[in-house]
């Protein structure tokens, strides 16, 4: 399943905020370079207008901090053997879309340092998703292996493939309309991209994972795989459920016992994507005790 | 509920009690949406007249509370189901359509309704306003403000989108203004008056950047469209700033809800010194979310009684029931201190309990309570039911 998956060059880790996105980014990027001698691994940001003038930065580096690395910048950065991170930013893409498409070099800089175009690129809806598009194909243009994209919160994530899609229509030739055309082409090509999709082992999460992969399908982006996250494990045997069903008595009022109910979502929550989708599902379980490792370390720190 | 002996009120009671504006902000999955829900039904039960925005389309909490997904104006949750709960105030409740934002405030902005009309056909102006990338952004700050002047409702509840940047939406009024700045239109706008040689310059450059780019056509069309809006510059950066100002004062409080899980708590910590550092916006405090810290009452397994003819599998189960139970202590102690550790000056902090399954009026309801409920000695509020 990893191989198929590992066959494509551009993976786009995809799901609802808060459903581990990140994590399983950062984890699908190790197990790449187990396999490959060049991955990336990217998120994507957009900067704030206080960043683009120079002001304080705003932004938290989620996959960064995964990783393990100092916050990601534009340029691929070495964080093991065979894994780079790089972060795709609007202002990147926009700085090499006028390179390319200006007849010189100096004119391009000269463009983007000009306050006016800056905050047009900046300003202007839909052009950020189009200079993180265009940065993701140039990245696509060196060597790498395998390039894992941690995608934003679902809005965002769909909006990088809806943006093209619309631009199309709107400017129907020049530099941006082909640009725009070749990113659909990339992110449509299943044999070059496809999606991973992840989720938690909850009903509603779970409907906004079937929401987002129908939005994918009707973008016609390809989707290999279902990671379900933070799957709580069932410590019972069949009987000893059964025996547990006897002796409680008020399952809201028992300590332990007010866990149940969230193991036995987790297993609907696994049947009805499998059902649903047809797609191979991964859990991957809920360790509390690294939780409270973290959640003591992040508290520690921050004191 | 026991009653506070000194007679101070919870701290989200006395925001909900003061304040026009109420903005819930946090990283994605923290349950933003149901806890604007449920801050929204507690300003009702003190019975004010709320409005919840909601940004995220939530089909089971707009079910929940009873009102349509799409609507072009916000939808009353029925009288008869907030009496039937003992609930005096109101509430309505709107997921923020941008499309409708958009037309609202082109209408309102423009004298001229065949100016309106021709703003509203322009192509550009469609198929920006189709996309969902930014406007949610745009139109939410500008949905607060609009129903905040309305003068309908003594509060409105927030629900910031789920962008990575959680606190994008308040940039957008600056955003907005920014691209509306006049050097920029003025580089655009086929022969804007006055500005002597350095604009027409500028203008030449802007134009032979942006035609290389964008292709010929396109820039006539985004002239058209620009002269079209210009009329209403003024009035948008003007009302981008009323934006601004209304947030940042006291008639507005800004809440980060947080779940017990390092990403929404690195989000949340960070948040917090967004806000209070260089935005300088109001900051209340948290709310914890899906807590395990409610623990008084329960029944530990050891307190079971095994059948007199208990087999293996019998004790096997309990044992293993009573591992679950230890562990559940351990993370009630955990949400314990970690909500001892959210407040501090400046920051106070609630946790509303872990509750099974969808979130129907009900559970809306029960964190409702938890929200207002006076704290206890222990720092968490008096378990329920």
């Amino acid at each position: 399943m990893i191989d198929a998956l590992l066959a494509r060059r551009l993976l786009l880790v995809t799901g609802k905020g808060g459903v581990g996105k990140t994590t399983i980014s950062a984890a699908l990027a190790r197990v790449a370079a187990a396999k490959h001698a060049r991955v990336l691994a990217a998120e994507i940001s957009y900067e704030s207008p206080r960043d683009d003038e120079g002001g304080s930065g705003t932004l938290t580096s989620p996959l960064a901090a995964a990783l393990g690395v100092p916050p990601l910048v534009d340029e691929p950065r070495r964080v093991s053997d065979r894994l780079f991170a790089a972060r795709l930013s609007p202002l990147a893409g926009h700085l090499q879309f006028l390179r390319d498409t200006l007849p010189m070099r100096l004119l391009a800089d000269a463009a983007m340092r000009s306050a006016a175009v800056r905050r047009f690129f900046h300003a202007a809806p839909t052009l950020a998703e189009l200079g993180i598009l265009y940065r993701l194909l140039d990245l696509l243009k060196q060597p790498w292996d395998v390039v894992v994209c941690d995608l934003p919160a679902t809005g965002h994530a769909l909006a990088l493939a809806q943006v093209p899609q619309a631009l199309a229509t709107v400017l129907r030739a020049g530099p941006i309309h082909a640009a725009a055309q070749e990113g659909l082409a990339t992110l449509r090509d299943p044999k070059k991209t496809t999606s991973v999709l992840v989720s938690l082992p909850d009903p509603l999460p779970v409907s906004e994972a079937l929401e987002l992969h129908e939005g994918l399908r009707k973008l016609a982006i390809d989707c290999a795989m279902v990671v379900l996250n933070r799957v709580p494990s069932n410590p019972f045997t069949p009987e000893e459920r059964t025996a547990v069903e006897r002796m409680v008595v008020d399952r809201a009022r028992t300590l332990g016992a007010r866990r149940l109910p969230r193991i036995d979502r987790a297993a609907v929550a696994h049947e009805r994507l499998v059902r649903e989708l047809g797609l191979p599902v991964r859990t991957v379980r809920e360790l509390d005790d690294e939780i409270v490792a973290r959640v003591a370390a992040h508290l520690g720190g921050d004191a | 509920m026991r009653k506070s002996d000194s007679g101070e009120r919870p701290y989200i009671a006395r925001l909900l009690g003061e304040k026009r504006v109420v903005v819930c902000c946090g990283a994605g999955g923290v349950g933003k949406t149901t806890t604007a829900a449920a801050l929204g039904l507690a300003a009702a039960t003190l019975g004010k007249r709320t409005l919840v925005l909601t940004i995220d389309p939530a089909r089971r909490l707009a079910e929940a509370i009873g009102s349509p997904q799409t609507a072009r104006a916000p939808v009353p949750v029925a009288d008869t189901r907030l009496a039937a709960v003992g609930i005096q105030g109101t509430l309505s409740t709107w997921m923020v359509d941008p499309r409708v934002v958009f037309e609202r405030m082109v209408n309102r902005l423009t004298t001229d309704p065949a100016q309106a009309a021709s703003i509203l056909q322009n192509r550009i102006y469609r198929a920006l306003a189709d996309l969902v990338a930014g406007m949610q952004e745009y139109t939410a700050a500008e949905a607060l403000y609009g129903f905040v002047e309305s003068g309908d409702y003594d509060l409105v509840v927030l629900d910031t989108p789920p962008s990575r940047n959680a606190l994008d939406f308040l940039e957008a009024p600056r955003k907005l203004s920014l691209f509306l700045d006049e050097r920029i239109i003025g580089a655009f706008l086929p022969g804007a008056g006055g500005g002597g040689i350095f604009r027409s310059r500028a203008r030449q450059v802007a134009h032979g950047v942006f035609a290389r780019i964008f292709g010929e056509g396109f820039f006539e069309e985004l002239q058209q469209f620009l002269a079209a809006f210009s009329g209403m510059f003024t009035a948008m950066r003007s009302h981008a700033e009323s934006v601004r100002t209304l947030l940042k004062s006291d008639a507005s409080s800004f809440v980060v809800i947080a779940s017990p899980e390092p990403a929404a708590l690195a989000e949340a910590a960070h948040l917090e010194r967004t806000l209070t550092g260089d935005m300088q916006l109001p900051f209340s405090g948290y709310i914890l979310n899906r807590s395990w810290a409610y623990t008084r009452g329960l029944l530990s397994p050891s307190q079971l009684e095994l059948p007199a003819n208990a087999t293996a599998v019998d004790h096997a189960a309990l044992a293993k029931l009573e591992q679950l139970a230890a562990e559940e202590l351990g993370l009630a102690e955990r949400d314990r201190r970690l909500l001892a550790s959210l407040r501090h000056p400046g920051a106070e902090a609630v946790a509303t309990p872990q509750l099974d399954g969808d979130i129907d009026f009900a559970a809306l309801l029960l964190i409702a309570e938890s929200l207002v409920a006076c704290p206890s000695e222990d720092g968490v509020q008096p378990s329920h039911r």
